[in-house]
């Protein structure tokens, strides 16, 4: 109690701190006066009595300094006034403490800026009720669906059947929703209105998804489990965003029809605005409909197909459940259900039975496609940004450093004056401390504007998207990050000077200062140069190898040509059109689009390459043995119109395209390509040969033409062309199957040379053909190429950009020491030229001190930078990590810029004149 | 040497408060006056140290202190005792009694009694 209130009183103390020290010496004042009168009275002279006073009452400057340390708390306040004293310093000094602050925003801004980005793909938790809850099925993320009775290494995805018995048969969920894996486009337009239909992402949940995720709607109310049941009135619960953005936060939205893909459905609520569902990605959806509306919306539908695994499970698990015990429980279910299902099964399933299994993962992160997606790179980012801190660490040191040298005398005086040396530390830690917040303060400005240029162009969403839902603004641990940054950058480069303060001898002080030839403090700047120059020059190749990545994908042989194509994508499912009213559509579509002028030919499929889409399939050869469990046997498919090859620019090899002469009533044909060739019809030729998708119809295509292999699919730029076969829109089976591979997405449209094509006329002839069929984009064949590599061309220029600020960075440090190192040697530079060296003599002096710097850098970091290259690895895209182009292109770089910096300071050097140089001695 | 400073100190504060306790409300020299014509040598020399203890025991509201007028007609702080400070004096007069009396009984013991 007593002690509390006493610090208390102490803390508050420093308020009155002139008073108190004026009460003192009035009170001392009196106390010696009392003393000295009594003296007197026993007769002594006055100034005897006073003296005596004084003997007895003992030191008064003592006895001072022993009350200030009662009455405050000293420490605190000799913080305070060191703070002070820095403060006043760094204002003295507003050229370097500007450069510093500048320097140190940047490092810290672009540390936290990609922070931002890592804490919120890969750390942070979906914006649901208690994350750490929630469960989900499966360790990787799968797209998007999965046919028959095994899947390899876990069973992840599951099919309608197989979550209703999951979900009533493992007790330990309070909740398990099912969710599709693949987000669909949906056409949405409001009933009654005049406009065409819109394309918003929307997926599928089951009825308890809300009550799982313990979100309740922002306006209306959430999807109910009495919503997901067949027959049930068809709901849909809006995005905050598409609520706000397209109907303006109308109110009357809630309880309005709203047609989707021509079907009407009631919208019942909104989500609220944090809520992006169950995963962190491009575009999150904007619709939520009950799984068991599937087949209201599409004849199609995925619900009750046994075999087909499209959805993914989160559940919340009770208080005290034990997921491993849970996910043992699955694990029998999942038998239980395959074996159910026994009949059903191939001979491959069967033999594939004993290896299926399920995992359970903690699900608070949602599906994390995009956390796995991106973990590398963010790391690579990371890793850059660290290494542009540490290089500004080092040159704002080396300046910190210099300022140490200027403050030696100083130092040196305070020490023999009797400064303890833990006071000298301090004084410029604390200046280093401050710099380094004051950086930090405005690096975080820097990371806000960096942040939302990086999710500009690493997340490229259309217009009209969600985009991803990370904010550029920083979020609490954001700040916190930034802060703890600061404070280690400060100590990192603060610690060195702070050292050097230490190891200053007060004789220094009586020592002229010219005359001082202590050469301490040289050796850590060097090695702090050293440093900067390994790390510059790791940074440099690590640019370069990123950049030389990318224009190799960019100049890669995509096996079709880009100049001249664009690609509008539409969707006839949003228009509401039937299976067998489709290849009609498509040829009136052909007609309108050829039809415009400057437009040389036209060709629909079901994706265009590198679009983002694509569709697998089991290849069965006729003549050959079945695959067997373990074969693989997958081919990427396209289904196409006649003319296709021609309209993308792919060259037919062997044989012939897709052509006209491919009707419903002729022979069921296929276009392979060289890989397929080489694949499943190796030293054959291929022509004239059958196979087919399934193994009860091997003869059910003929092969009439090999084409080059061309790129399709996204994400496997390091790996070899999958094999592709193409068949034609014309043999679809219409009649016998409806299945979403009928609705072609991309029209191909090839322009004459010279003439362009705008997309208000493609708009306008596809309003010929149905005013309600919705263009989802128009984009050239180049663009949609080129943000493929959006990512990839990202990480190149920010490594670049980093890595030419290390640059200037380490050139600037070279700088400074070869600067600093000439300066002291003005003397020494005197006697020589008086003795005859010319300046020639002097450059290659000055400049072999700062080169051999240099060299032992680039002899560190290169070692270094292979390790770098190897971290790399597959963002190179099956380049090599060991080019030598590149590291000797990063090591001419350094060079130059290093004789640059270390020219100047050399050259002034040399112009000395001995006379000035021996007269300032 | 540190202990030993602490002692003197804990010491002096509780001579400080039995001081105003007995004399009344007084000022830095009188409290230091009395002291010493009682303990002798121990504030012989530096009377100094008296006044960190003072506002230490100030500090903690012990005492409290006031502008007055000395006999000598000058401007001087005068220091009393608060009602804390005179329950901190009972408590801590009980505590030293209790020990001043244990330590005398023990050098009061010779060798032969604890056979």
């Amino acid at each position: 109690m007593r002690p509390l209130r006493r610090f208390r009183r102490r803390l508050s103390s420093w308020t009155t701190r002139a008073q108190d020290e004026e009460r003192l010496r009035a009170e001392i004042e009196e106390h010696l006066a009392l003393q000295a009168a009594e003296s007197i009275r026993a007769g002594l002279l006055p100034a005897e009595a006073r003296r005596q006073a004084l003997l007895k009452f003992g030191g008064v400057e003592a006895t001072k300094e022993d009350y200030r340390d009662q009455r405050g708390l000293p420490l605190l306040e000799t913080l305070m006034q060191d703070t002070r004293h820095a403060l006043r310093r760094l204002r003295l000094a507003p050229a370097f403490t500007t450069a510093t602050v500048l320097t140190l925003a940047l490092g810290i801004g672009a540390t936290t800026s990609i922070f931002t980005l890592v804490h919120a793909v890969l750390l942070k938790s979906l914006p649901v009720a208690r994350p750490g809850e929630l469960y989900r099925l499966g360790r990787e993320a799968r797209c998007c669906y999965m046919g028959g009775y095994s899947q390899d290494k876990e069973f992840s995805l599951v099919s309608y059947d197989l979550y209703k018995h999951l979900r009533d048969n493992t007790k330990g969920f309070s909740e398990l929703a099912a969710f599709q894996a693949f987000q669909p486009l949906f056409g949405v337009r409001r009933a009654g209105s005049p406009e065409a239909a819109q394309s918003c992402p929307g997926e599928y949940v089951s009825g308890n998804y809300f009550v799982m995720f313990g979100i309740s709607a922002y306006a209306g109310r959430a999807l109910a489990a009495n919503d997901d049941r067949p027959g049930a009135p068809p709901v849909a619960v809006m995005s905050y965003r598409l609520w706000r953005e397209r109907y303006g936060s109308d109110p009357s939205v809630m309880g309005s029809v709203f047609n989707i893909d021509n079907k009407p459905f009631t919208v019942v609520g909104v989500t609220p605005p944090g809520f992006f569902g169950d995963s962190l990605r491009g575009n999150p959806p904007d619709l939520f409909l009950p799984l068991n509306t599937g087949p209201f919306v599409e004849v199609d539908a995925d619900l009750n197909k046994l075999d087909t695994h499209w959805l993914e499970l989160i559940g919340r698990i009770r208080a005290g459940a034990k997921p491993a015990s849970m996910e043992a429980d699955m694990r029998v279910e999942l038998k239980q259900w395959l074996r159910s299902h026994w009949g059903e099964m191939s001979a491959n399933d069967r033999a594939a039975f004993p290896d299926q299994t399920l995992f359970l993962t903690p699900g608070g992160a949602g599906i994390t496609a995009m956390r796995e997606q991106y973990e590398h790179w963010l790391r690579i980012l990371m890793m850059v940004s660290g290494f542009v801190l540490l290089i500004v660490c080092a040159n704002v040191a080396n300046l910190m450093l210099v300022r140490g040298m200027e403050r030696r005398r100083q130092t040196s005086l305070s020490m023999a004056l009797g400064a303890p040396a833990s006071r000298l530390v301090r004084q410029p830690l604390i200046e280093s401390l401050l710099l380094s917040l004051f950086g930090g303060a405005a690096g975080l400005g820097i990371a806000f504007a960096g942040t939302r240029l990086i999710l500009r162009f690493a997340f490229p969403s259309p217009p009209g998207f969600a985009g991803v839902p990370i904010a550029a603004s920083p979020s609490m641990p954001v700040p916190a990050f930034a802060f703890v940054t600061s404070l280690v950058t400060g100590i990192a480069f603060g610690i060195a000077p702070a050292w050097m303060a230490t190891r200053v001898a007060p004789i220094e002080a009586l020592r002229g200062a010219s005359r001082s030839t202590a050469r301490a403090g040289s050796l850590p700047r060097k090695a702090l140069v050293v440093f900067q120059a390994a790390l510059s020059l790791t940074l440099l190749s690590a640019s370069g190898l990123l950049t030389a990545a990318l224009q190799r994908l960019e100049r890669q042989d995509l096996g079709f040509e880009q100049d001249r194509r664009t690609i509008a994508t539409i969707s006839p499912r949003f228009a509401g059109y039937r299976t067998d009213q489709l290849s009609p559509l498509y040829r009136r579509i052909h007609d309108s689009m050829a039809a415009l002028p400057g437009v040389s030919s036209v060709a629909l499929c079901l994706y265009s390459p590198l679009s983002g889409g694509g569709w697998g399939t089991g290849i069965w050869v006729d003549g050959h043995p079945a695959p067997g469990p373990r074969d693989d046997h997958f081919a990427a498919w396209n289904r196409v119109t006649a003319g296709y090859f021609d309209v993308i620019g792919t060259p037919i090899f062997k044989g012939r395209g897709i052509s006209e002469q491919d009707t419903a009533s002729s022979r069921k044909v296929a276009v392979i390509s060289e890989t397929f060739a080489r694949k499943f019809f190796p030293n054959e030729d291929p022509i004239g040969k059958h196979f087919g998708l399934t193994a009860d119809t091997a003869r059910q295509f003929e092969v009439v033409g090999v084409a080059k292999d061309a790129r399709y699919l996204t994400g496997t730029f390091g790996e070899r062309i999958l094999p592709l076969l193409f068949l034609p829109e014309a043999q679809a089976e219409y009649a016998h199957s409806n299945q979403g591979s009928l609705f072609l997405r991309d029209v191909v449209i090839l322009t004459r040379p010279g003439a362009s094509l705008s997309a208000a006329a493609v708009r306008q002839a596809m309003a010929s053909v149905d005013p309600n069929m919705p263009i989802v984009t128009i984009r050239g064949l180049r663009e949609q190429v080129a943000t493929q590599f959006a990512q990839q061309r990202l990480i190149a220029r920010l490594t670049s950009l980093f890595g030419l600020l290390s640059l200037v960075l380490a050139s600037i440090g070279l700088y400074g020491v070869t600067a600093y190192n000439a300066g002291r040697r003005v003397n020494e530079i005197g006697v020589r030229m008086a003795l005859g060296a010319n300046r020639g003599d002097v450059v290659r002096l000055v400049l072999r001190g700062a080169l051999a710097l240099v060299l032992f850098g680039l002899l560190t970091g290169l070692p270094l930078t292979f390790a770098v290259g190897r971290f790399l690895g597959n963002q190179l895209y099956g380049m090599s990590p060991y080019n030598p182009a590149v590291t000797l292109g990063a090591v001419v770089a350094l060079g130059l810029s290093a004789l640059v910096a270390s020219f100047v300071p050399a050259f002034r050097a040399s112009s000395i004149s001995p006379v000035d140089a021996l007269r300032t001695e | 040497m540190k202990d030993k400073a602490d002692v003197l100190q804990g010491t002096l504060a509780l001579m400080v408060l039995k001081t105003l306790d007995v004399l009344g409300p007084l000022h830095g020299y009188g409290i230091a006056r009395r002291i010493e014509q009682i303990s002798g040598d121990l504030l012989a020399v530096n009377q100094g140290t008296l006044y960190p203890v003072l506002l230490k025991l100030e500090q903690e509201g012990s005492i409290a202190s006031e502008w007055g007028t000395s006999e000598n007609n000058r401007k001087a702080r005068f220091y009393r005792l608060t009602r804390g400070g005179r329950k901190q004096l009972q408590a801590e007069t009980q505590g030293w009694q209790q020990t001043a009396a244990i330590i005398g009984r023990f050098f009061a013991v010779k060798a032969e009694d604890l056979k």
